[in-house]
């Protein structure tokens, strides 16, 4: 199953609702890199409310897919991790240190918008 | 035996009251100077002796013993008091027997003992274990108070939340503060969260890490922590163990750390000129009069 990934005038919205595996999440990054590219997007918002655990190959890809987004131009907000999954990654030692993240997809978007200057 | 000692001990209950008294008029003195009026110790005295008495008298009678801790409880007596008394009237009541009796042989002496023992013995341990038990409770009523205290977060303002920090931090209090935090943070969709330690007594590195890690938890779920209250001796250690809280921002004071909470969320603070102006109109209309 593949994660849908929606366009909104010069951004890209993906809301992950699946228990992501592996293949799941390098799918969705190839997925998501084949898409920047086509669509020549400035910024991507990768909501995460519905996604209940994180484990650390899905944060690492999660964590790669942003360092690869912005080297292709695109910026991109983490939005909506659970109170419950950013304590697992704390515990697991995975600090996502060069990643912005906002509240909910709402305040990302805006985030999105304020750095991208309009 | 032991009836006859019984009978003999219960017979001069008077007697042996009043030199249980006499001698345990100095513990009295020695132990409660000024707070306890003494029209109050001698009834309390009085009613212990008769709880001895009568606890001796029917042996399984265990229910005079828990009235009379209680109120001693209620009372904040001290557990010593209780003790010294027991002691004393073991002493007081087998010199009586002895010089009642006037028989000195081991054998006797150490039945005498061994009875006086066994009177005596279920009453300590109930008083003890009375005691006991209500520290045990007010221990545990005290943990339940404690960590409710121990992490509230408090939205002061639309977007901005308050964690002000008391005492010291161990694991399990570091955990239950990134969980409130957290969960704060969402529930009250603050966009700042203000950390304050001011009441931290110590920052050592096990602290601190516990600290960074929930400001980072914080800010993966998508709001920035605020690291406030850092007095001059925390910021001496901090730098000294080598830690680093670069990441984040750090303020002195609470007020700093609002100022940049507005800052943050594209607010500030207007005064009001309104009082100004009413005092200028009453000035005004009282110079027209």
């Amino acid at each position: 199953m593949r994660i849908p990934i929606l366009k909104l005038n010069n951004y890209l919205l993906v809301s992950i609702q699946i228990e992501m595996d592996d293949q799941a999440a390098i799918n969705f990054q190839a997925d998501l890199l084949e898409e920047i590219h086509q669509s020549g997007s400035a910024g991507v918002v990768i909501d995460l409310t519905s996604v209940e655990i994180i484990d650390s190959f899905i944060a690492k890809v999660l964590g790669d897919v942003v360092t690869m987004s912005n080297l292709m131009g695109a910026k991109v907000v983490l939005t909506g991790i659970q109170p419950a999954v950013a304590m697992t990654l704390m515990d697991l030692g995975i600090r996502l240190n060069n990643v912005s993240t906002a509240l909910d997809l709402e305040k990302g978007l805006m985030k999105l918008h304020q750095e991208l200057g309009g | 035996m032991e009836d006859r000692f019984l009978e003999k001990v219960l017979d001069n209950r008077n007697v042996i009251v009043d030199l249980w008294l006499r001698e345990i008029v100095p513990i009295k003195d020695e132990n409660y100077p000024t707070t306890i009026s003494h029209e109050l110790i001698d009834e309390i005295n009085r009613e212990f002796v008769e709880v001895i008495f009568s606890s001796i008298q029917h042996q399984h009678d265990v229910e005079n013993i828990e009235q009379f801790t209680e109120k001693l409880i209620n009372l904040g007596w001290p557990l010593s008091f209780i003790v010294d008394g027991l002691q004393t009237f073991r002493r007081v009541t087998i010199n009586y027997i002895l010089t009642e009796f006037k028989q000195i042989d081991t054998d006797y002496f150490s039945s005498i003992l061994e009875y006086a023992d066994n009177w005596l013995e279920p009453i300590i341990r109930q008083l003890v274990n009375e005691y006991t038990i209500s520290w045990e409770e007010t221990v545990s009523l005290q943990r339940i108070a404690l960590k409710e205290l121990s992490a509230p977060l408090i939205p002061v303002m639309e977007r901005i939340s308050v964690m002000p920090l008391i005492g010291a931090i161990d694991t399990e209090r570091a955990r239950l503060i990134m969980e409130n935090l957290l969960k704060g943070v969402t529930q009250h969709n603050a966009e700042v969260v203000l950390l304050d330690i001011t009441g931290v007594p110590i920052v050592d590195t096990m602290v601190a890490h516990h600290i960074i890690k929930a400001a980072e938890a914080v800010r993966l779920i998508g709001a920035t922590c605020i690291l406030v209250g850092i007095r001059p001796e925390i910021a001496q250690t901090i730098v000294n163990l080598g830690i680093n809280l670069s990441n984040f921002p750090t303020k002195s004071s609470l007020k700093k750390g609002f100022a940049e909470a507005l800052s943050i969320t594209n607010r500030q603070v207007i005064e009001l000129k309104e009082e100004q102006e009413n005092i200028e109109k009453l000035l005004d209309s009282l110079q027209k009069e």
